[in-house]
């Protein structure tokens, strides 16, 4: 079996999902895993899926580009290597990062340079700004893996020195926080 | 993945509802530091202590930055001195007050109970003595908190001994005449003390403990209080059935805090967890008071007409959210209602909402008692030991914990405030009937004796 990733973006409406999943079917592929996401008027699914032997990727491309095409939908195709080159993962802890702040440019790039820069990996972010200066409107949340042999208490410094120079509010909270709250 | 709404509202709680952890406190057994020699005893609590506690401050700290979550006090319960120094004398047993005194500024936590005696059904020697030392104790130090249990519902009310608590509460008073009697801040008079209590000024380490324990005490009238308005802003129609299960909710999220962070210091510390006591504590900050949470039902003001049947709602809410998020409920559980501690309550004393009767109706419904009430300075030990006789009437027919913090504030009467300052807040002081003059009863002394525990009407 070859497996594959493919990911579809687009103007979101009905269907998109039940096109893609029935070309593959047709294709005799095995959907694995798919996660899908609307961001305003935007769809975007990632999908993993195998393959049979016989089917060429090219093929496949040109299905769902010919189904697709036509619904305003881009198909990206990606042959995923056998062992993925995974990058070399650290024992580690979750932590939550939410910021609020009146929007302005570089925002993310600016958390995100120094999460980058103490290897902790985003594992999952949301980010909505909608302008004005109320903060509840402009907040990001990253979930994050910290690994366990940086100094957070260095981390937590340079986070807060950043969202302050960017006229943020951040929180930095263990993941577990939410969970004991929000969930039974 | 969590989702934006759980964060969002996590960090409301937080923010402006004063979401925390009123205080883990950690319980030391000092039983086998018991000696004749008043130096070796000495010694011997100063190091069990340090021993268990010399970290707890920063570890303390350390979580609560973890979780983003204050912390706000550490503190530290022992065993009842009075079975500890048994064979000491009263002096003898002031001296280990300053010492206890010392070590809790030596690990940096701001109070530490324990300075107690169990004599509901007779007053041992240590007993008497431990009693007998409390004005001076009290008076000579900052961080140490006493509690004298007198009453329980299996052995009745030990009258004698709250004969005594009303003349120890006087001559404390006394001795601390410049700072408002603040020694009786430090003094509570119990009936059926728990033996986990965290919360000062009642905390002690039962006789029945382990050598070390956590016991961790929740917070959260702040956010009880805003998902009330909330949901009333959001209905104006919300039935009292749909309040109560608001309220049990809000509980449920609060404890959940106390657990989670309560656990990772027992672990952190290699001490075991012992209890989260789901009290709704107050502090004398706006926003964070149990007296604006009876605005919020719709009542004028704590002490009007329905307040005990608002108390008793909140009350029972919190306790059943509690006790479903946590695996270990203990210590007083309930909603304190401290008047001097608590902004609102307090205005309303000023206001005249509030008085001592009323005070005295509502504690039957909730966990504590007449807790933090500044009294006028001339009221007779007979009165205050009258006042202690109910209070301990209401806590043994109806199997609860109820307890006495009064203070008779040296030459200041009603009308005029008293001062004790930070946590311990500020208070209008309340009339007392029949506050001046002696009284036949309570010199009858003797025991109360325990009541039938059937025929309940």
């Amino acid at each position: 079996m070859n497996k594959i990733i493919l990911s579809v973006l687009g103007q979101d409406q009905p269907g998109i999902v039940a096109a893609v999943a029935r070309i593959l079917f047709e294709k005799n592929c095995n959907i694995e895993n798919v996660s899908q996401t609307i961001l305003q008027t935007e769809f975007a699914g990632i999908f993993i899926v195998s393959m049979p032997e016989d089917l060429a990727i090219e093929d496949l491309r040109a299905s769902l580009n010919s189904e697709l095409g036509p619904m305003n939908l881009h198909a990206h195709i990606e042959r995923l290597a056998e062992q993925a080159a995974v990058f070399a993962s650290r024992e580690s802890e979750p932590f939550v990062i939410t910021t609020k702040g009146p929007d302005r440019k570089g925002l993310v790039a600016g958390i995100s340079e120094v999460i980058a820069g103490y290897g902790v990996n985003i594992t999952n972010l949301q980010a909505v700004f909608k302008g004005g200066d109320d903060p509840g409107d402009n907040i990001m949340i990253y979930e994050v893996d910290v690994p366990t042999d940086i100094d957070q208490q260095d981390l937590h410094n340079d986070l807060r020195q950043k969202a302050e120079s960017l006229n943020l509010v951040i929180s930095i909270q263990h993941r577990n926080i939410f969970e004991a709250i929000n969930r039974i | 993945m969590l989702s934006d709404r759980e964060i969002i509202s996590t960090l409301e709680m937080l923010e402006s509802e004063h979401l925390d952890v009123r205080t883990v406190t950690l319980g030391i057994n000092l039983l086998d530091c018991a000696s004749h020699d008043l130096e070796k005893l000495k010694n011997k609590i100063y190091t069990r202590i340090t021993h268990y506690a010399d970290h707890l401050v920063s570890v303390c700290d350390r979580i609560g930055r973890k979780y983003g979550i204050p912390v706000v006090n550490k503190r530290i319960s022992v065993s009842p001195i009075a079975v500890v120094g048994a064979c000491l004398s009263s002096s003898q047993l002031v001296d280990v007050a300053k010492t206890l005194n010392s070590i809790a500024e030596d690990v940096n936590v701001d109070f530490i109970g324990g300075f107690s005696a169990l004599v509901e059904k007779g007053i041992a020697r240590g007993d008497r003595a431990l009693i007998e030392a409390l004005p001076h104790a009290l008076a000579a130090t900052e961080r140490v908190c006493a509690s004298i249990n007198v009453a329980s519902t299996r052995a009745g009310i030990n009258m004698d001994a709250v004969l005594l608590m009303g003349e120890t509460i006087k001559q404390a008073a006394g001795l601390t005449s410049e700072k408002d009697g603040i020694a009786c801040a430090k003094l509570c008079v119990f009936a059926n003390i728990p033996q986990d209590i965290p919360f000062m000024a009642g905390a002690y380490l039962g006789i029945g403990e382990t050598d070390a324990v956590i016991n961790v005490g929740v917070s959260g009238p702040g956010v009880v209080k805003k998902a009330i308005d909330r949901a009333i802003d959001a209905n104006p129609d919300l039935d009292l059935g749909q309040i109560s299960e608001l309220i049990k909710k809000t509980a449920y999220k609060v404890t959940r805090v106390g657990e989670l962070i309560g656990r990772d210091v027992a672990q952190s510390l290699n001490i075991r967890f012992g209890v989260v006591d789901l009290s709704l504590a107050p502090t004398p900050h706006v926003g964070d008071s149990v007296g604006e949470i009876f605005q919020s039902l719709g009542l004028l003001s704590i002490g009007v007409p329905g307040t005990t049947a608002a108390l008793a709602l909140l009350n029972d809410a919190v306790k059943k959210g509690g006790a479903f998020a946590s695996s270990r409920v203990g210590g007083l559980s309930g909603a304190f209602i401290p008047v001097s501690e608590d902004l609102n309550i307090s205005e309303s004393a000023r206001n005249g909402y509030l008085s001592l009767e009323k005070l005295e109706a509502i504690t039957s419904v909730c966990s504590v008692g007449l807790d933090m009430v500044a009294i006028p300075g001339d009221t007779s030990a007979d009165t205050i030991a009258a006042i202690i006789a109910d209070e301990m009437a209401i806590g043994v027919i109806n199997n609860k914990t109820t307890a006495a913090r009064l203070i008779p504030v040296p030459g200041k009467t009603i009308g005029d405030s008293a001062y004790f300052g930070g946590l311990l807040g500020e208070s209008t002081i309340i009339p007392v009937n029949n506050g001046q003059d002696s009284n036949r009863f309570i010199r009858h002394g003797g025991l109360i004796p325990a009541p039938i525990r059937s025929l309940t009407n």
